[in-house]
C-alpha cells in the first residue's frame, strides 16, 4: 500500500515541474471509419494518433493540408472539431509465449475473456522482413500430417505455401490440420533432444464470428489451442481492423523466429484482406486500380508474405512458415488478388471443387499444386517412398481420362490404373485426423510395394486403417524405427515387410 | 469538399504569390479575392473557399493563443510575447484568453504545437495513467 502512495505522492509532484509539448491536430471530416485531420505538422507515415475516450487512429496518408487517418475501434463518438495529438509511436502488438493458447484482436488485446495477457514484449505492427544476410534456404520440414500435401507438395520450415480454392474446398481444414498436427507432435516430443516444435498462429480476416468460433472449438478439442495463437478480425470489425491484422499476426510470429524458434502463421484469407484495404484506400481517397484495387494492393501482400523466412545460425535459426489462403470464384485461379499471391509465394496447393464433390478429400489437384522449394527439406524416408508417387498420379489421371473412351486396355494400362486408384484411396483423409510422419511413410511404402494391389478399391481404406492400427498396435519398432532414422534402411525394410506380410496374411 | 485539381492548382498558386519576404501579405490577399470575385473564372466559388483554407490554415500557424485560469498581469504577458517571439520570429499574432477550467499554469498554442502547463492538463495526464494502471 506504501508503494502506491509513494507512487502517487511522486505523480504529484511531477505535476507541479513538468509541461508537456503535444502536436494537434483537429478533425474536418469523418466517415467510414476514416478521419480527415488539419494541423498534425509533426506526424509521421503509419504514426498512432490519439483520440479523446482511449480511441487510436492510424496516419496512412499524410497530404499537403491534412491527414487522412484511420480509427481502430469504436469511431461513432468522433466528431468534427474533436482534437487529437500526435503520440509518438508506431502500432505496436504484444508478443511471446503468454498469447498462445489466446484469442486476441489486432491491438493484440483478449477477446476470449480469459483474463489479460501476459506479456512485456512489443513488436511494431509493420516491420520490414529479414534481409538477405539474415537468410538460409528452407531445409527442415513442417509436416501438415496430411498424406498427399506431406507426399507430393511438401513444405519447408521458412516457406509460403498458398492454399488456393473455391468456397467451401476444404481450405481451412488443410490449415488447422497442419495446426493440429504440429500440436500433437509438440506434445509427443516435449522436452526431446533435438526437437523443434512449431508455434502456430492463425489469423482469421473479415470471417463470421460463428467459423472462427468453430475454428477454436476444433483446435480447443484437438488439443491445439495450448501451442496456438488466434488473432480474429471477423467480418463485423472495420475494413482498417481486417487489413492490419495480418501484420499482427505477421509480428506476433516473428517474436519466435527472432527468438530462435519456428512458428507457422495462417492468414485466412488474403482475399478477404485485399478487399478490406481496397475499402480502406477508397476512403482515402486513393487513385483505384484493377478491379478497384489500389496500385500497392501487390505491395501490402508481398510485405507481408516476405516476413516469412528462416533465418540462418548466427541469428537463432529461427523460421516463420506461411500459409496464406486465397478464395477463388468458380475455380479463377487467373484473377487479379490470385496470381498476385500465387507469383510472391512458394507454391501452391490447389484444391478443386469437382474432387471434392467425388469425395477425394483433401480435393488437392495433383497437377496445379505445386513446392517449388519444400522438397529440400522433406526426410528421406518420404522421399524414397514418395518420389514416384506424383507421377504414377499424374498418368493416372490422363489414362483414365482416356480409358473412358474404350473398354479394352492392354494389361500395363490396367496395372496402372488399378495402382492410381489405390493411390486416390490412400490418400483420403478425413479432415482433423492429421498421420504422423512415420505412419505416412510405411503407407507409402506398403502401396508401392504393391500391397495394395490386391484389395479391391471400395475396400482399400478399410485395409489402410486396419494396417495402421496393426503397426501402431503391435508393431510399434516399426514406427519408431522409421521416426528414429528418418529414412528406410535395410533394417527398417526387412521389419516393414515382415509386418506388411504378417498383417496381409491376416485380413479379410 | 471534392475538389477538381484545376481548383487545387490555381488555389494553389495564388497562395503562393500572397508571401512578400516570407510573411503573409494582407494587401495581395485582398486584390487576389477581389480579382477572382470580379473576373468569375471556372469553378471561382471553390477556388475561393480552398484558398480561404489555405490562408487559415497559414495564419493558425502564425497565430498563438495563450489560456490561462486567471487574467495575467501585463509583466507576465510580455514575458510570454517576448519568450514566443524569439521562437518564432517576428509576425506572430496572440490572442490571450481565461479559461478557469484550466485551474492553474498557462497553456498557449502556435499552430498545431501545444505547450501545457496547466493542472488541468496535469490531472487529464494523471488520470489517463491510472487508468492504464
Amino acid at each position: 500500500m506504501s508503494t502506491i502512495l509513494q507512487e502517487l505522492e511522486s505523480q504529484i509532484a511531477g505535476l507541479k515541474t513538468s509541461t508537456s509539448k503535444s502536436n494537434t491536430g483537429v478533425v474536418r471530416e469523418c466517415s467510414d471509419g476514416v478521419a480527415k485531420i488539419e494541423g498534425l505538422s509533426d506526424v509521421m507515415l503509419n504514426e498512432l494518433i490519439e483520440f479523446p475516450n482511449g480511441l487510436f487512429g492510424l496516419a496512412l496518408n499524410l497530404e499537403e493540408t491534412e491527414v487522412g487517418c484511420v480509427l481502430l475501434g469504436d469511431f461513432t463518438e468522433v466528431t468534427e472539431g474533436t482534437e487529437v495529438k500526435t503520440t509518438g509511436r508506431l502500432l505496436e502488438v504484444p508478443v511471446g509465449k503468454g498469447l498462445l493458447g489466446r484469442v486476441v484482436n489486432v491491438l493484440g488485446q483478449p477477446v476470449d475473456g480469459k483474463g489479460p495477457i501476459k506479456s512485456d514484449v512489443m513488436y511494431p505492427v509493420e516491420k520490414l522482413a529479414p534481409g538477405i544476410i539474415k537468410r538460409r534456404s528452407v531445409n527442415q520440414p513442417v509436416q501438415t500430417g496430411i498424406m498427399a500435401i506431406d507426399a507430393m507438395v511438401p513444405i519447408g520450415r521458412g516457406q509460403r505455401e498458398l492454399i488456393i480454392g473455391d468456397r467451401a474446398t476444404g481450405k481451412t481444414t488443410i490449415a488447422l490440420d497442419t495446426i493440429i498436427n504440429n500440436a500433437n507432435m509438440n506434445r509427443d516430443n516435449e522436452g526431446k533432444e533435438g526437437f523443434r516444435p512449431i508455434y502456430s498462429i492463425y489469423v482469421a480476416v473479415g470471417q463470421k464470428n460463428s467459423n472462427v468460433a468453430r475454428c477454436v472449438t476444433v483446435l480447443e478439442e484437438h488439443g491445439a489451442l495450448p501451442y496456438t495463437i488466434i488473432v480474429t478480425a471477423p467480418a463485423s470489425e472495420s475494413a482498417p481492423n481486417q487489413f492490419l491484422a495480418p501484420f499482427s499476426g505477421a509480428s506476433m510470429g516473428e517474436w519466435f523466429m527472432d527468438n530462435g524458434m519456428d512458428a507457422l502463421i495462417v492468414f485466412d484469407d488474403l482475399s478477404k484482406h485485399a478487399v478490406a484495404y481496397r475499402q480502406v484506400s477508397l476512403v482515402l481517397k486513393r487513385p483505384s486500380g484493377r478491379e478497384a484495387y489500389p496500385g500497392d494492393v501487390f505491395y501490402l501482400h508481398s510485405r507481408l508474405l516476405e516476413r516469412s523466412a528462416r533465418v540462418n545460425e548466427a541469428n537463432g535459426g529461427g523460421s516463420l512458415t506461411a500459409l496464406p489462403v486465397i478464395e477463388t470464384q468458380a475455380g479463377d485461379v487467373s484473377a487479379y488478388i490470385p496470381t498476385n499471391v500465387i507469383s510472391i509465394t512458394d507454391g501452391q496447393i490447389y484444391l478443386e471443387t469437382d474432387l471434392f464433390y467425388q469425395g477425394v478429400r483433401p480435393a488437392i489437384s495433383v497437377g496445379l499444386s505445386v513446392s517449388r522449394v519444400g522438397s529440400a527439406a522433406q526426410i528421406k524416408a518420404i522421399k524414397q517412398v514418395a518420389g514416384k508417387i506424383k507421377g504414377d498420379l499424374a498418368q493416372y489421371r490422363e489414362l483414365a481420362a482416356f480409358a473412358q473412351f474404350g473398354s479394352d486396355l492392354d494389361a500395363k494400362t490396367k496395372a496402372q490404373l488399378d495402382r492410381g486408384q489405390r493411390i486416390v484411396e490412400v490418400f483420403k483423409q478425413k479432415n482433423y485426423s492429421p498421420l504422423p510422419v512415420e505412419q505416412q511413410v510405411a503407407m507409402l511404402w506398403t502401396i508401392q510395394n504393391g500391397y495394395f494391389d490386391e484389395v479391391p478399391v471400395p475396400r482399400v481404406k478399410e485395409y489402410q486403417d486396419k494396417f495402421n492400427e496393426f503397426l501402431i498396435t503391435r508393431k510399434e519398432a516399426v514406427l519408431k524405427g522409421i521416426w528414429d532414422k528418418k529414412q528406410i534402411d535395410k533394417d527398417v525394410e526387412g521389419l516393414l515387410r515382415a509386418a506388411a506380410d504378417e498383417f496381409k496374411s491376416t485380413w479379410k | 469538399m471534392k475538389l477538381t485539381k484545376e481548383v487545387r492548382k490555381v488555389s494553389k498558386e495564388l497562395f503562393q504569390a500572397s508571401f512578400t519576404d516570407g510573411l503573409l501579405d494582407p494587401g495581395k490577399v485582398r486584390g487576389f479575392a477581389a480579382q477572382i470575385v470580379a473576373g468569375k473564372p471556372r469553378h471561382y466559388v471553390d477556388i475561393l473557399k480552398n484558398y480561404h483554407r489555405l490562408i487559415r490554415l497559414e495564419l493558425n500557424k502564425r497565430h498563438a493563443v495563450v489560456e490561462s485560469a486567471t487574467a495575467l498581469s501585463g509583466d507576465t504577458s510580455e514575458t510570454v510575447l517576448r519568450d514566443l517571439k524569439s521562437k518564432y520570429g517576428e509576425g506572430l499574432t496572440t490572442d490571450f484568453r481565461v479559461n478557469p477550467d484550466l485551474i492553474g499554469g498557462l497553456r498557449i498554442r502556435v499552430g498545431s504545437d501545444v505547450w501545457d502547463g496547466t493542472v488541468r492538463g496535469r490531472l487529464d495526464t494523471l488520470d489517463q495513467q491510472l487508468a492504464t494502471v
